[in-house]
Order: structure tokens, then sequence, then C-alpha cells
């Protein structure tokens, strides 16, 4: 099998990996007769049909697995032609992409071969050889396989940019299920272990410059979501935990697209595409916002609505919270506003300092008033004098969102039936 | 309203800029144009003094870096119309210097920001979006036609990043080329363009990339609007992988 054979096959089974960032790492140019720069903000270089970024060569070394993983399109029982590349090819692969610049790095995962322990052996042998003896000093994310020795892991998290082990399912019960030869606690270990030695290294590093970083990009995680029953609740919960106490910068959610038939599956006619947009947009909130799960979501009501972003949501469960002052209100109350962000809240405390804001001036810099506009007051005066109606300005901002007004549709649908 | 003129070059618009700045008590009220070729054109015609836009550039970007940035950006746009916008823009700077981030209201503030970040835009899309060719003597080709004149920040970017390889980046709507030779960045106006040959190596490469492209996508999400939003078709002339 040559190398376009192989590369069609392990790029097929690596595309369900959610994960291209390759922001992050601050490690900018290797320096004299290196090959490649890491960009702090990331780089996309292509997008695929499926309108995702492509930002790094996401393979996989192998997808010859002896796990039978429900969910996996890689699981041993599947039919598919298995390979495996070798170092050199895949070397090779990545130097050749980068000098065309098709890539910003590489981004490594791989089937577990005969043992966990072979298998990492082989990937971290790839990117110590990309580091080592072709001088590569670009982006490298590459996965732990769960499972193998600590001491693997080390050597990994000095050539690596970012490594991450996925959880994949967020209950253990769903894990026992549906990845019976995958161990809860082997994917806890090797994420605690990660955790500890990213954050020693940084600490080591503000002591001495030189010191090697190890995976200064942090530890990333991804789960999938709609192969198993757990709420959005439930995920957003593990989310947080995962954030604060694992110290991980990033949890991918992965719509569950079904590529095997098997009855421990559920049914969907499409991948839940909706879900996990919503699921994105409160992870948002969690990390950037200030918010905590059990704001966004309650064991009462455990899901994201499907209609409105989760921020819109909490804000009309808490009419009490607004108006919020864009003159006088703080940085945080302003980051709850529908329609304000990161980037426009910090841009409303610096402008207030020198001139009132008014409207107008809200839009120049960058405010989204079509949603905005119902939750605010500039120095007292209301834009919209409509903060004790929730259930009004739901319907307002799903019509500015969509264009349509549900009423209407609903009325429409009624009248149909009643002229039959 | 009082009018200025200049001659059209970046030299004479600095230093149009630095004479209203030092002469005209209110420069907010003062507009400035490109000369133009009639005979009823009204306005004081400023000459460029190229030594001293050298000094005042340097003595500008020194002292505000962000603030020299979003005017060379708006240069670079190579939009019309944008003097009066940049001088008031950049005496608002001499007056309160980096506080203007406050200042995004004011329009011409405003203005400015909002082309600058058009044309930074582009420069990072084209970071990712650019595609280089081996030639058969082992340089590499990149062809692009950006909206925006961006080809000296992008080129600066990769020698950063392709240091250890020799290659051109060629802006064919502008005939513009830029050269790195693995020390030195050379840049240059294109007379004729003869394509040179592909190297043999290059055929292959492309088309694993281009099996890369298409295995990479999950059939069941494909999405071609989403893709278009984030990759404009304007784009894909150059793409080895949309071609």
């Amino acid at each position: 099998m040559d190398v376009l054979d192989k590369l069609e096959i392990l790029s097929g089974s690596a595309r369900y990996d959610a994960s291209c960032a390759s922001s992050g790492s601050s490690r900018g140019g290797g320096g004299e007769g290196t090959l490649g720069s890491t960009s702090k903000g990331g780089i996309c270089h292509s997008w695929s049909d499926d309108g995702r970024c492509i930002s790094l060569l996401k393979v996989l070394y192998s997808n010859d697995c002896s796990y039978d993983c429900v969910y996996c399109v890689n699981r041993r029982s599947n039919p598919h032609p298995r390979t495996s590349f070798t170092v050199h090819e895949l070397v090779e692969l990545t130097i050749r992409f980068y000098r065309r610049n098709y890539i910003e790095g590489l981004f490594l995962s791989s089937a577990v071969m005969q043992s966990p322990e072979s298998t990492m052996e082989s990937m971290v042998e790839v990117i110590r050889k990309l580091r080592v003896e072709e001088s590569f000093a670009g982006y490298i994310h590459m996965k732990v396989i769960p499972g193998c020795s600590e001491d693997l892991v080390r050597k990994a998290g000095f050539y690596a940019d970012r490594l991450s082990v996925n959880i994949e399912l967020p209950s253990g019960d769903s894990l026992k299920l549906l990845a019976p030869q995958k161990q809860r606690e082997d994917i806890l270990k090797p994420m605690a272990c990660l955790g500890d030695a990213i954050i020693a290294s940084r600490k080591e590093r503000k002591k001495n410059r030189k010191a090697p970083a190890f995976s200064p990009a942090g530890q990333s995680t991804q789960m999938i979501i709609g192969a198993s029953p757990e709420s959005d609740f439930r995920i957003l919960s593990l989310s947080q935990g995962l954030y604060k106490q694992m110290h991980l910068k990033r949890v991918y959610y992965s719509a569950f697209v079904p590529v095997n038939s098997d009855n421990l599956l559920p049914v969907h006619a499409k991948p839940p595409l909706q879900r996990e947009h919503r699921l994105y947009q409160a992870d948002w909130l969690l990390r950037n916002y200030g918010f905590t799960a059990d704001e966004i979501l309650s064991e009462e009501s455990p899901f994201l609505d499907e209609h409105l972003d989760p921020k819109a949501s909490w804000a009309l469960r808490n009419p009490g919270f607004f108006p919020v002052d864009v003159n006088r209100d703080g940085y945080f109350a302003l980051l709850r506003v529908p329609g304000i962000g990161v980037t426009s809240a910090k841009r409303i405390v610096a402008a207030r300092r020198f001139a009132v804001i008014t409207p107008e001036g809200l839009k120049n810099i960058g405010v989204v008033m079509k949603r905005a506009r119902y939750f605010i007051t500039c120095s007292g005066r209301p834009v919209e004098r409509l903060f004790d109606r929730p259930a009004l300005v739901r319907r307002k901002l799903l019509i500015a969102e969509t264009g349509k007004d549900p009423r209407a549709l609903k009325q429409r649908q009624l009248d149909f039936f009643s002229n039959k | 309203m009082i009018r200025y003129r200049y001659d059209g070059t970046t030299e004479g618009l600095i230093s149009a800029i630095d004479h209203i700045l030092r002469h005209e008590p209110d420069p907010q009220t003062v507009e400035l144009e490109v000369q133009e070729q009639t005979l009823f054109d009204e306005g004081l015609f400023i000459a460029a003094n190229s030594d001293r836009t050298d000094v005042l550039l340097r003595r500008f970007s020194s002292a505000f870096p962000e603030s020299a940035r979003q005017v060379m950006y708006v240069i670079l746009s190579e939009k019309e119309g944008m003097e009066t916008s940049l001088l008031h823009y950049i005496h608002m700077v001499s007056v309160y210097g980096s506080r203007i981030e406050a200042h995004r209201t004011h329009p011409a503030v405003h203005d400015v920001h909002v082309l600058a970040r058009k044309v930074s835009r582009e420069i990072h899309r084209m970071k990712g979006l650019l595609r280089f060719a081996m030639l058969e003597d082992g340089s590499y080709l990149a062809k692009m036609e950006p909206d925006f004149n961006i080809i000296q920040p992008l080129s600066r970017f990769f020698t950063q990043r392709l240091r250890t390889q020799q290659w051109f980046i060629y802006d064919v709507k502008r005939s513009l080329v830029s050269h790195w030779k693995g020390r030195k960045l050379d840049f240059g106006t294109l007379e004729s363009f003869r394509a040179p040959e592909l190297s043999d190596e290059e055929k292959d490469v492309q088309k694993l990339w281009k099996t890369f492209f298409r295995n990479v996508a999950i059939p069941e999400r494909k999405n071609p609007g989403l893709q278009r939003s984030f990759m404009p078709m304007k784009y894909w002339k150059y793409l080895v992988e949309k071609t």
C-alpha cells in the first residue's frame, strides 16, 4: 500500500476528532535553521466541505485497533481495510505539507495496536524525529493513548505543543457500556498527570526561562455528544470540573455521527449539530464569561434551549438582574448582557472614562444591539422598555435571530388546519 | 472647511498631514484630497518631502506602535477618499496618545479602525490560504490576488515561518513580487511573468493534499455555505484543494 492509499484511510478515520486548534502556543519561531513557527491565535489553512477549519494534518498513526468501542469507526469488528504509517512516511508528509503552507502542523492520534505502550512509542518517535532530526518548529498536537506509561507521556510533552486524552463519553457507566476495553481510571490518570506536569513546568520556567516547556499549549479533551443518555447539565458540570480541577484549556464536543449500527446505540436521523452548537456556546460562558454550570442549567431543566442561545436564556430567566447600565455597571455585569461579548465589554469600560456612551456609540463599539437593546440602559435611559416582559422579549429575540415570527408561524399552521 | 491637496503618494500624504498639523489651528476642520488634474481644483497643494517623511514615520511608530499599524493598514488598503479620516485620526492620536482606543465612537477613528481591521483580516487569512508550489530548481512560488496590497507584511511573516527555503510571493493583480533567499527579503515589480516548471515532487504532493482534503470532511455534516463564509470563493483560484 502506498502513502496515498494510507493517507486516504488514516485521514478518513481521524476526521471524527473535533479538535484542530493550533492556538495557545507562544513559542513563536524556532530560530535560525529551524522550519516553522507557531502563532498565538492559531491559523486556519483551509475549510473542508463540512465547514470545519483545517489547521493541522489530522491523521491516525494506525487504524488497526484491538478495541471494540461501539461508537467508533475503527472498532475491531468493522470490516474496514487496516493500515499504519511508518515513522518516516509520516514525518516526510508533514514536512512536505508544511513547506507548501498547507498546514500549521501535525495532529497525531492512533488506534490502539498491540498495546497502548507500543502504539504510543511509535507516535512519540514520529514527533521526536520531527523536532530533533528535521528541526521542525511548527505546531504538534498529540493524543495520549490511555494505559501507556507515564515515562512516555513525559517524553511526549517535551516535543508536543499540546497533549490531550479523550474522555470519550460523559460518564463511567456509558464508557463501560460502549467502550468496554477502556477504563475511566486509565483516562483520568494521564489527565491528572499531564495537568501536574504542565503546572510544574510553568513554575520551573518562571524561575528559569530556558527550562524546557512541557505541552506549552496545555491539554484539551473531547467527548461525544448524543451517543449516550447524559443530559447537557451533566455534560457541562463535567466540563466545569475539568476546567477547574484539571486546568484543561478546552473541552471539545463532537456530535455523534452513527458510523456503525449497533443495538446499544441510539438512532438519529442526523447528527445533533444544534445541540453541539449550544454546548459550545455554554462552554464559552463557563470559560470566558464567569458563569457556572448551575446558573446555565439545573436538575429540573437539564437541557439547553435549542432555539435560543444559553446567555439569552439565562437573561430571560433572571429579569431581576436587568437592566444593566452601560455607563455605570461593572465589567462582569456587562458581560452578562446578551449581545455584549468580552471585546465589547472591555471597550465599553475604556470608552466611558472619556465620554458618556449612547446607543449609537454602542453600535460603533461592536455591541449586537438587536440582542442587547432589551437588557440595557444608557445613563438610566432604556433603549427599549421591556425588562419586565420576558415572554415578549423572547419572541423578539427569536425574530431577530431567524427572521421569522414563531407565533405567526404557529398561527398560519392553525389556520391551515381549521380551513380543512 | 479648509481644503488641502497632495500628489497621491504615501510620502505626499504624510508630508501634507505633517504640514497641516503644524500650521492649522484646528485640523478637525481640514479636508485633504488627492490633487485632481482639472482647472477648477481648489485647495492648497503640499509637495512631498521624502527625507522628512522617513523621520516622521519612524518617530510615530516608536511612540504609538498600535496606531502606526492602523495607519499603515489603511494606506495598504489603497482605498480612495480616506485621507481626511487619516488626517483627523492622526490628529486625535497626537492629542490623546495611546488612549485613542477609548475614542472608537469618533467618526474618523471608527473609519480607520473598520478599514484597518479589514486589511488585518485579509493578512491573517492569507497567512493560512497562501499556497507554495515547489519549482524545478527547488525554490517555491506562491501566487495570490488579494483585495488589499498586503505583500509586504505577508512576506515578513513567511521569512520567519519558511526561513529555510527559497521562495517567491507573487501578487498577480499588482504585478508585485517578493523574494526570500534565506537571509534577505527583496521586493520588486514584475514586467513579464514566465510560468516556471513545477518539480516532479510537486504533482505528487498536491495529489496527497487533495486526498487529505477530501477525506477529512465528515459527509454527514456537509455544509458548503459555512465553508464559503469562512473561505470566500475569490480565494479559490490559487487553492490546490479547490482546483
